[in-house]
Order: C-alpha cells, then structure tokens, then sequence
C-alpha cells in the first residue's frame, strides 16, 4: 500500500494514501467527534462537527470527505474548531425537540454523548419547538421526528446496505423531515422490509423498536459497520 | 385511495392525453432513472400539478423509490403537490411592483374573488400567487395572468383580465 507523510497536530505520520483525513486520525489515534459518519456507509459531510483546519486553505474542511494528500498539515484541536463544535452541538439541541430525561436512548445516545464531550451545559440559542410528528404505525418500530437530527444515516443504511431506500428526506431548510415512500405511515410502507438497520444506524432515539421503555435502548451501529465489512471479505 | 398499493397495480387511464404524453416523455428518455426531474417537468405542465397517482406512476416506470421521488418533488418550489387551479394569477410584490402599487392589485383580487395568495377558488378555476420579483420591473406593477406577463397600473383592471381568462375556457 502506498504511504504519504501528513502532519497531524504538529506530529508527523506515516499513513495510507487515498484515505479520509477522519480515517488516518482513527489509525493514529486522533480523535474527532462525528455525527453523521458511520463506518461502512458514504461519508456526505452533513453533521460539520468532524470539520479540521488544514494549512494553505482559508476555509475549515469536513475531514470525512476529504483525502489526505502528501504533506498535508493538519490541525484538530485548536480553538476555533472547539468553538465551531460547540455552536454545532448548541444547534443540533435548539432544532427540535430533545428532552434526554424522557427518551429511550438516555444513556445510548450520540447525541448526549457529544454534548458531554463538548462540555454542554447552556443553550445559547432560542429553541425552534417545532411541530413533529411520532410515527407509531409500523408494528414492531417507532419514529419520532422530535428526536431526529437529520443525519440521514437511516436513509443511507436503507439504500446502500438494506438496498430497501423505504426512507429519504422531504423538503429543505429547517423544514426537512425524514419520508416513508410518499410520505406516507411507515407501516404503510410498500419498500420497507422491517429490516431494522435503521434504528441500529440512528445516533439519538429518533427510531426504536416498540416495547423498550425509557433509557432501556439497546443499539449496535458497529453492526453494521460489521455487516459491511463482512460483505466486502474475499472468502 | 388506498396509499400502500403495490407500485405495479397503480395505472392510469390510457386514453387521456395528458398520460400518453407523459409515457411518450418517459419512453424518450429510455426509462433512465436519471431523467426525474425532466419527466416531473412534463407531468407538472401537462397537469398543471404532480398528483399522487402520477408520481406513483412515474416511480413505476423509472424503476426508483418512492422516496427518492417524493423527496425530488419537495425539494424543489417548481412542483406542487397541490392544484395550482385552470388559471392562475401571479401578482409580483417586488420592490419596484410594491412601490407601484400590488397591495391594491391583491385587495381588488381578494375583495372580488375572494381569496388571497396562495388560495385556490372552490370549483379549482382559480388560483392566485405571489411572487417576490418577476424581473419586470419596467413593467411595474406586474402580474402573470396565465403565463401572459401584463402590467396593471390599474388595479381595477384586474379583475376584468383575470375573467376574460376564465370564460375563454
């Protein structure tokens, strides 16, 4: 495999080329919060929490989607980048309607999860409360809107794993939502095969199975991240 | 009408023009998923709006997911999901158009017709929009009476143009 030299916070690493910068700071130990990344999915750069300053360019950069070139320099923990994560996650809380204490993923959610990380303990902005909906018609499977942070790891681990694309996102701005088919009831659903890949990809409680009650969630995104590789092994 | 019908037993009628003109579009683009938005644009013009049983149709015969469709409608303001009515009045509010003098041109409409931007009549004959700018700022106050760009600086005169349209049909 070929290897390049890039610097990584003043530290200079020997590392594959045609990898994602998010990809050589995992290798070498590097860590940078992530959102909308998923291991064996494609990287869209949505969530801006996994963003680096790279020298030589004036804007930051989403490392999941860019490639390491030779002699990059790269910087991920300096204080611009903490505040820009900071506002994010503020953000992330202020779009809809997250209340930690009364969700089944208190404790298995990425989302809390980040917020400690970043050390959240106000909301600078004003909250949306927007109107969501809770969609309890498919029989083994809920989704609620109000704890959706739009992602879309549901909607890519649907197309590209499931093959099923039963989800996709509706409209723009803060109006978007995550659709069944024509936006109809999920267990309407003529694509959807209750594969259930979807609620082990969501990183909040936006998708769980019926019957788990609050903090009780139990979820495996690492499943898929497997099922992927497992797919993808010469046998 | 039932929302989970399996894809392949939505059909439409195969006499009415709009839908052989629809399937002609489609054919001539060879079914290519990648040729979406062009056929919405055909069925958008040929209906006037995407109705449910069109999309579905559309899904149907480009071999895409539903989603994939509903979520391409959505995203961009050109579609609608809803009836834009037989005619349509577009008022521009613009800067220059406001200055001149829309708010009367909308009274009028709302005091004649009553309804207001973004309204349809109940018998689906008509329906009035508004726009921000048209680009025909010369023609201040600008209003599209069925795709026939006219300037009002009347706006009595409203009236009289939006009805000749609608007894022409």
């Amino acid at each position: 495999m070929n290897t390049i030299k890039v610097t990584i916070n003043n530290t200079s690493y020997d590392v594959p080329a045609n990898a994602s910068i998010l990809e050589v700071c995992k290798q070498v130990g590097v860590e940078i919060l992530t959102m909308c990344h998923l291991k064996g999915i494609t990287d869209i750069g949505a969530c801006r929490l996994c963003l680096v300053e790279v020298e030589g360019v004036n804007k930051l950069l989403p490392s999941c989607t860019t490639k390491v070139v030779p002699n990059m320099i790269i910087y991920t923990e300096t204080e611009k980048l903490k505040r820009y994560q900071r506002i994010t996650t503020e953000l992330f809380f202020a779009e809809r309607n997250h209340m930690c204490a009364v969700c089944v993923a208190n404790g298995q959610c990425e989302l809390q999860e980040l917020g400690y990380k970043v050390g959240l303990d106000a909301i600078r902005y004003p909250h949306l409360f927007p109107q969501c909906e809770v969609d309890t018609s498919h029989p083994w499977y809920v989704i609620d809107h109000n704890r959706c942070i739009m992602c879309t790891r549901c909607v890519r681990v649907c197309n590209e794993v499931e093959g099923a694309h039963n989800w996709d996102v509706m409209g723009r701005g803060h109006q978007v939502r995550i659709i069944s088919d024509f936006n109809t009831p999920w267990g309407e659903s003529i694509t959807c095969t209750s594969c259930g890949k979807c609620l082990h990809a969501c990183p909040t409680g936006a998708i769980w199975p019926k019957a788990i009650v609050q903090g009780q969630l139990n979820k495996n995104p690492g499943m898929i991240t497997e099922l992927v590789e497992k797919r993808c092994m010469k046998l | 009408m039932n929302v989970s019908v399996p894809l392949h037993e939505v059909d439409l009628p195969k006499s009415d023009p709009r839908v052989k003109l629809l399937a002609a579009k489609i054919k001539k683009e060879k079914y290519q998923p990648d040729a979406l938005i062009e056929i919405l644009h055909t069925a958008q013009n040929s209906y006037g709006y995407l109705p449910m049983n069109v999309l579905r149709y559309i899904a149907r015969e480009l071999k895409l997911p539903p989603s994939r469709v509903y979520s391409t409608v959505t995203f961009y303001h050109f579609f609608s999901l809803k009836s834009k009515g037989d005619h349509t009045c577009l008022v521009c509010t613009g800067t220059a158009c406001y200055v001149k003098g829309a708010q009367q041109i909308l009274a009028k409409i709302e005091e004649h017709f009553g309804l207001v931007p973004g309204q349809v009549s109940a018998d689906g004959k008509l329906g009035i929009a508004a726009a921000r700018c048209i680009g025909a700022c010369g023609l201040a106050p600008a209003v599209v009476v069925d795709d026939e760009v006219q300037s009002m600086p009347q706006p009595e005169k409203i009236v009289s143009s939006i009805q000749e349209k609608l007894q022409a049909v």
